[in-house]
């Protein structure tokens, strides 16, 4: 029981930094229909931030996301006006093998910059974990959790009550509508763009304590990402959060009851039957 | 392209390994040509069929497993090996194709990229069969003799030779193909599948049979690839940078194009190589480079491009 109740709680905590990494990608899907693989390389650069604010200027990873979030939403703005913005009219398939381009470049940029070399970031509050209940906790896990609840009720708010928030959805129910009805798509699309790298690259501090950092770890994230997208039905927000939360309780039932060097197996042929049998998702609520 | 600049790349192709006794330069026309079986591969899904297949990897590692295993465990020569590569990877193909091919666009290359990995992962903890993140290692290759003479697997020249001979193959299959009544049909498909479906093409036998053939070729340099560096383990031939390689030689070079993915694999991998002699990691940022060039300002590939250029140039002249 006790173990069960260990990797529920576990799963959660990891989960809810997946459901942050699914919102922003399938936000960019539904305003643009942008799969974009190079999503994994932006958590990749947030975690990079992480590790050298803190090496460099002892920026604590929790107090740095102040700054990487707003500077990964510039960024993710220049990445669409200069790079992307050509490509969309070229249609998904384009799009998709541009961004391939761009994850490859990115990834190996870093790769040449930083070396593969494996990396961690220790804190030095967080060396052993919290035990509420018996119920070991890690401590940078357990404030990334937190936070990345924060980060997405806030943005579930601003895409509910605010204008620019009901211009982004609009823009993802029908475009030609939302542009009929006064919506700069174009500036959507880049704010779209933006709000996407910025939550990519805030999921990638608050995940750099908890994981090993190199270079291509971009790459199993991403994939991680499409299973939770696909999961909740690309495009809604609502699934990508609940598809987080599923495989992180998925990955970590997984490894405790069926076999740990099968629980990334699990997700994707959890992912094959739902792209197969419910291709708009678990919930129903994404468009495919 | 005319008979006579075909017939004398040929000739330079079998030449090279007389003319230069330079190790890198041989070991990077074998990397170069391997990489032009695989984009040549690639390209007949992903060219021809206008499938995006982000899992190619699968057949690749089938291939290069099928081909260490059967030596190491049977005893069957790498040759046999390498061949049931490349039909176990078509067998592979299959059921993938039926699963993935019910799916069209994007969702097609996450569901190729998703089979992959849960084959990669397979791979790496079927210990048994595959020895695991171990991998498996061929120590000595078995002898072959022309007469008294016997083949000297230390040179690279046997090795240039086999893979020369599987690019001409791959290329002289996308030949036919593109001249074949699939061909058509994959054409139809690519441009548009709903209307291909309502004049009476089995699409989903069209894309199955292609894949077939994509498998086979990715299988063979599969193979090919073990018996070169006589190690393989699942990192250096299940990984999603593979598969993603491929696809770029073929979108750099020239989508359906016969020559496109040479073009792509002479280009991308003599760039890579000389980069990696140069500064060991990160050779991948061309790749990533110009894959972006290509589709923003180049979308036919280098090949497509230089074609049009000849052929604008030529009908100005005519003027």
């Amino acid at each position: 029981m006790e173990t069960f109740v260990q990797s529920v709680v576990s799963g959660i905590l990891t989960g809810s930094l997946y459901a942050m990494i699914g919102v922003g990608l399938t936000v960019v899907f539904g305003v643009m229909r942008i799969i974009n693989l190079a999503h994994g390389e932006l958590v990749m650069l947030g975690m990079y931030g992480a590790f050298w604010g803190l090496t460099l200027w002892t920026l604590d990873p929790f107090v740095s996301i102040l700054l990487w979030t707003p500077l990964m939403f510039l960024a993710g703005m220049l990445v669409y006006r200069f790079l992307l913005k050509a490509i969309i009219p070229g249609g998904e398939l384009n799009t998709l093998l541009y961004t391939a381009g761009l994850s490859l470049l990115i990834a190996n940029l870093a790769l040449f910059v930083w070396t593969g070399d494996y990396r961690t970031i220790k804190l030095p509050y967080a060396l052993l974990p919290m035990r509420p209940f018996g119920i070991a906790v890690p401590i940078p896990l357990a404030i990334a959790f937190g936070l990345a609840i924060l980060i997405t009720e806030a943005l579930y708010l601003f895409l509910t009550r605010t204008d620019l928030g009901r211009a982004i959805r609009a823009t993802s129910q029908n475009v030609e509508a939302a542009a009929l009805m006064g919506v700069n798509v174009d500036r959507i699309s880049m704010v779209t763009f933006g709000l996407g790298s910025a939550l990519a690259g805030a999921a990638g501090v608050l995940l750099a304590p908890s994981l090993y950092l190199y270079p291509t770890v971009g790459e199993i994230l991403v994939t991680k990402c499409f299973v939770i997208v696909v999961l909740g039905g690309l495009g809604s927000v609502a699934g990508a959060i609940a598809g987080g939360v599923l495989l992180g309780l998925v990955e970590s039932l997984g490894a405790v009851y069926v076999s740990v060097a099968y629980k990334d197996t699990i997700g994707f042929v959890i992912f094959l039957l739902v792209l197969l049998f419910r291709p708009s998702g678990l919930l129903g609520v994404g468009k495919s | 392209m005319s008979r006579a600049a075909v017939a004398g790349a040929v000739a330079l192709l079998l030449a090279i390994p007389f003319l230069t006794a330079n190790q890198f330069l041989l070991h990077l026309g074998i990397t170069v040509l391997m990489w032009t079986v695989l984009g040549v591969a690639w390209n007949l899904l992903g060219g021809y069929a206008g499938q995006v297949s982000f899992g190619h990897a699968s057949f690749f590692g089938v291939g290069a497993y099928t081909m260490m295993i059967l030596y190491l465990k049977v005893g069957l020569a790498p040759w046999y090996g390498m061949v049931l590569g490349g039909i176990l990877g078509a067998v592979v193909s299959l059921p993938i194709g039926l699963i993935c091919f019910r799916l069209r666009g994007p969702y097609f290359s996450l569901a190729t990229l998703a089979v992959a990995e849960i084959v990669r992962l397979v791979a790496l903890n079927w210990e048994a069969l595959t020895n695991g993140p171990v991998g498996l290692l061929i120590t000595t290759l078995p002898q072959v003799g022309f007469g008294s003479r016997s083949l000297n697997w230390e040179s690279k020249a046997p090795f240039y030779y086999i893979v020369a001979f599987l690019a001409a193959g791959a290329m002289l299959a996308t030949y036919g193909l593109s001249r074949s009544r699939l061909g058509a049909y994959l054409l139809a498909v690519r441009e548009d599948e709903d209307t291909a479906e309502s004049i009476g093409i089995d699409t989903v036998r069209a894309k199955v049979t292609v894949l077939a053939l994509s498998a086979f070729f990715t299988g063979l340099a599969g193979g090919f690839y073990g018996l070169y560096f006589r190690y393989v383990d699942p990192d250096a031939v299940f990984p999603i940078a593979l598969s993603v390689e491929m696809v770029f030689m073929a979108v750099v070079g020239g989508l359906a194009t016969v020559g496109g993915p040479v073009i792509g694999a002479i280009f991308l991998v003599s760039v890579g190589e000389l980069f990696r002699e140069r500064f060991l990691v990160g050779h991948l940022i061309f790749y990533g480079l110009f894959m972006m060039l290509t589709i923003r300002y180049l979308p036919e590939g280098i090949w497509g491009g230089v074609r049009r250029a000849l052929t604008t140039h030529a009908s100005a002249r005519h003027l």
